[in-house]
């Protein structure tokens, strides 16, 4: 019982990053119509950027928050200067943007900081707290309640206040949108923006696990695709139950069921995406397809 | 395709002629250049086919693909057991094509359901998978240590060395895939893939089904990536999990990118792109081939959306332009009739409301009443 | 007073170029029409005022140049849009729609007195005030685009082809609703329609568009009595 506690725990940290990630990918979905294949990518340099921002000297936290704000700025630089150039174009291009864009941050990162494994120290203590007879660990507990904490944020941001209207108006009719007066072109960098301020938060949270490397989060952008096709695009609720739900039962399956072990939990969520396309297309809790035609 | 009969280069015997003298050419070089020459030209043939599966799928049906790579691994693995096993060369070769066939399929039955990126979004986790998934199948794949496979050393009658001979297999099986998917894109799927990739709903209107073309897409790219694994094997004769990673994926789209979606041509540019520019950037600077590598990929979306291969066009379009400015001024038709009655005819501009793109159901919706 | 002063307008689609030199004047509270075939360039026209489509020519709004401004910048002039489809915000509900219209506003309580009065004026929107824009009908989404322009408290209103699609009868309750609202705020109007009869309902004057040029131009009463207009738009 308590290694279940412990490995549920920990799995709903994992898949709080994972949501992390694919709410960042809705998001920008949501906005622009495209999937960002480099979010994950773009997430990894936040954490590189807190990493050398604590190399400064910053106590950590100030570090982190730095590299949000940063991320901010980024990202709504690359859809300024970047994506905003292919508006319009074929998804697929766009699409192959995203990888090209990839492609580019993990060379950056690469470049700047070398292939070579980085410790990143972790905002929660390395101890563990013991409930129900389970030992769980801050680390994992902390990730849980941060991300969780964001999302809330997050949604109050959307529904309850005129900047969350707008993007929302944006992304669902955008001539409509400006002819009501709205600044597009402002809110969708905003858009991006808060995106890719929402991955940086789950890479610097996630850093400490995987240790700091250029790739570190391109199996956790498989996971949050998973999670995104799952969830339903439309829904953001649906995305982030959905990365709880793989994180959980990757962490079950990799210690219950032998033949899936450690080494092949990535194979959980593709296994229960199989099923579920085949029996609800929507997602678990989409309204629609995945994409408009 | 659509342009006009501009001088020598468009005219048929011309082309035959090129056509004839490329195949001298690509027939005779192994036997008079050296062997790393020959080694590497197979090797650009190994890719260009995996890349000409890629467009299959990507190119010409829009359905971009993160997984192509998985494919040629898994027609290496394939082959390097059925040789292993003792199989017959033509049953192992048969294998290497069907069984990825089989498993491309069975992705595509799932991810085209989605429509849209999903195919993308899935796809990707196909090398990330297929690589502790080969690991862990050590008894078949060797796990990490992979796995070799020694059957193409050149026959003595053929009186041909190893390279030499290993080149005129992938030239051979290589070509004819080339000519295969040649009359695919040419022939009715190919003009079904491309209307799938111009407008499904378009397509769902004339009777075409966007899933079914999509899967059946999907389920040749992936026998054509079984194609390079058994190439593959053929050149290179070893394969592990690291065959199969992400990053070659990348790299992969990348090349085809470059080379020219959706162009049988850019298919054997972005072989070539595959094979050298790694080995162009190692030489140069081994940390920053992944930043190089992005940074031409976004160029090449940038200046040069249609990849090497619309270079020419390109080019003819610029020259043609200036050469040819003065008939399109005469052109506006409605200038010179002025109709007094508005209704009937249509105006040359039908749809100015909307963006150019719009399905024509939106165009109809408009009515006369006179 | 003239509020907006159109000279000369060209627009190009690509290489097509479908406006080939429209001009017309909508004064202070005033209410013009445009005629046309279809692809005579009327919605151009107004997406052009927008900012939607680059053009050559002159647009002056209050005696200031609109060309080169965004649409989002035209709005803020006072200049209210609503396009042809009802550009509805289909996953925003009703009541989310309008405080979209109202973004550029600041007097939080005049805009509950406003939605108030509109939701008077469209009792059926009132009934779906918290229901997604995509669950309406076509005709309710055609108010709540109305209403939506109507949040902006604009000094112009663009109005394209708001006939569209519906049903007659719903088609004259959406103009009746138009009319007192111009009645009661005043607001100017330019509107593109494609049924002539309707459109003479609101406006004083007209302008009829040819395949991107004005062509003729009078008011209501004088068109009305034309041969050529009779049998192209009024069926008869």
């Amino acid at each position: 019982m308590g290694t279940f506690i412990q490995l549920v725990v920990d799995g709903l940290a994992m898949g709080s990053v994972y949501g992390a990630i694919a709410l960042a990918i809705v998001l920008v979905n949501q906005s622009t119509g495209m999937i960002n294949f480099a979010q994950g990518g773009m997430a990894v340099l936040s954490a590189y950027l807190a990493f050398t921002f604590l190399g400064l000297g910053l106590p950590l936290i100030v570090a982190i928050l730095l590299s949000v704000a940063a991320s901010f700025i980024i990202g709504a630089l690359i859809e300024r200067f970047l994506m905003r150039r292919f508006m319009g174009r074929a998804e697929d291009t766009q699409v192959v943007v995203t990888v090209g864009l990839l492609t580019l941050l993990t060379g950056i990162c690469g470049w700047l900081w070398s292939y070579n494994n980085l410790q990143f120290p972790s905002l929660f203590p390395s101890s563990a707290f013991t409930f129900l007879g389970a030992a769980i660990s801050w680390r994992s507990f902390g990730t849980f309640l941060a991300i969780a904490g964001i999302m809330v944020l997050l949604q109050l941001l959307f529904r309850q206040t005129k900047l969350g209207l707008a993007l929302r108006a944006v992304a669902d009719n955008r001539q409509s949108a400006s002819f009501a007066g709205l600044p597009v072109g402002r809110l969708l960098m905003v858009g991006w923006g808060l995106a890719a301020a929402l991955g940086a938060v789950a890479g610097a949270l996630v850093a400490p696990r995987l240790s700091l490397t250029p790739g570190m989060l391109d199996t956790t952008l498989v996971y949050a695709l998973a999670a995104v096709i799952l969830g339903g695009i439309t829904s953001p609720v649906g995305v982030v139950v959905a990365a709880w739900l793989i994180g959980v039962l990757e962490n079950l399956a990799a210690v219950y069921v032998p033949i899936i072990g450690h080494d092949l939990k990535i194979a959980v969520p593709f296994i229960l995406l199989f099923v579920v396309l085949l029996l609800r297309p929507q997602g678990l809790f989409g309204r629609k397809t995945v994409v408009r035609v | 395709m659509g342009a006009q009969k501009t001088g020598l280069l468009r005219t048929p015997w011309f082309q035959l002629t090129l056509a004839l003298v490329a195949v001298v050419l690509l027939v005779v070089a192994p036997l008079l250049l050296p062997i790393p020459v020959n080694q590497t030209l197979a090797r650009i043939g190994v890719f260009a086919v995996a890349v000409l599966g890629l467009n299959v799928i990507m190119g010409y049906t829009g359905q971009v693909s993160l997984g192509q790579i998985f494919f040629l691994g898994l027609g290496a693995y394939v082959t390097a057991y059925g040789v292993e096993n003792g199989w017959n060369i033509a049953l192992v070769f048969l294998a290497a094509v069907v069984i990825p066939g089989v498993v491309g399929l069975i992705v595509a039955l799932a991810a085209a359901r989605l429509g849209g990126l999903a195919i993308a979004m899935v796809t990707i986790a196909l090398p990330i998978i297929g690589v502790p998934l080969a690991k862990r199948l050590s008894d078949v794949t060797g796990g990490s240590q992979g796995i070799s496979a020694r059957f193409s050393s050149a026959p003595d009658w053929t009186g041909l060395a190893n390279d030499q001979w290993q080149y005129y297999l992938v030239l051979a099986i290589g070509g004819i895939s080339f000519l295969l998917v040649f009359n695919l894109v040419r022939g009715k799927y190919g003009r079904a893939f491309r209307i799938v990739k111009e407008n499904e709903a378009v397509a769902g209107a004339m009777g075409i089904s966007p899933y079914r073309y999509k899967v059946l897409a999907f389920t040749i790219a992936s026998m054509v990536g079984g194609v390079s694994g058994f190439l593959y094997m053929v050149v290179v004769q070893y394969t592990s999990p690291e065959t199969l990673a992400f990053h070659h994926s990348i790299s992969l789209l990348a090349a085809m990118v470059v080379g020219g979606a959706g162009s049988i041509i850019g298919s054997l540019i972005g072989g070539i792109y595959y094979v050298l520019v790694p080995n162009f950037t190692n030489e140069v600077a081994p940390t920053l081939t992944s930043l190089i590598q992005g940074a031409i990929l976004l160029l090449v979306l940038f200046i040069l959306p249609g990849g090497i291969a619309s270079l020419p066009r390109v080019l003819r379009r610029w020259t043609g332009r200036s050469s040819r400015s003065s008939p399109p001024a005469s052109s506006p038709p409605e200038a010179s009739a002025p109709s007094s009655d508005p209704s009937p005819s249509t105006p040359p501009n039908t749809s100015p409301s909307t963006s150019s793109t719009t399905p024509p159901s939106t165009a109809s919706v408009k009515e006369d009443s006179p | 007073m003239t509020l907006l002063e159109i000279t000369d307008l060209t627009a190009h689609y690509g290489p097509v170029q479908v406006l080939h030199g429209v001009s017309l004047s909508v004064p202070e509270r005033g209410a013009v029409g445009i005629l046309g075939a279809n692809g005579a360039g009327k919605t151009t026209t107004l997406r052009a005022i927008s900012g939607a489509v680059r053009t050559g020519g002159q647009i002056r709004f209050e005696g200031q140049d609109l060309r080169g401004r965004k649409p989002n910048e035209v709005a803020a002039l006072g200049i209210a849009h609503v396009p042809e489809g009802r550009g509805t915000l289909g996953n925003l509900t009703v009541k989310e729609n309008l405080q979209v219209g109202a973004y550029l506003r600041k007097d939080r309580r005049r805009i509950q007195q406003d939605i108030d009065h509109l939701l008077e004026l469209f009792p059926n929107l009132q009934e779906r005030y918290t229901s997604n824009a995509s669950a309406l009908s076509g005709g309710e989404q055609q108010m709540l685009a109305v209403g939506r322009a109507y949040m902006a408290r604009p000094k112009l209103l663009l109005l394209d082809e708001a006939s569209l699609g519906l049903a007659p009868s719903t088609a004259k309750t959406v103009y009746d609703a138009i009319r007192v609202l111009r009645e009661e705020t005043g607001v100017a109007m330019l509107l593109v329609e494609q049924n002539a009869n309707l459109a003479f309902t609101i406006v004083d004057t007209a302008t009829v568009l040819e395949t991107g040029r004005s062509v003729l131009s009078g008011t209501s009463a004088e068109l009305k009595g034309r041969d050529e207009i009779r049998k192209a738009y009024l069926g008869g």
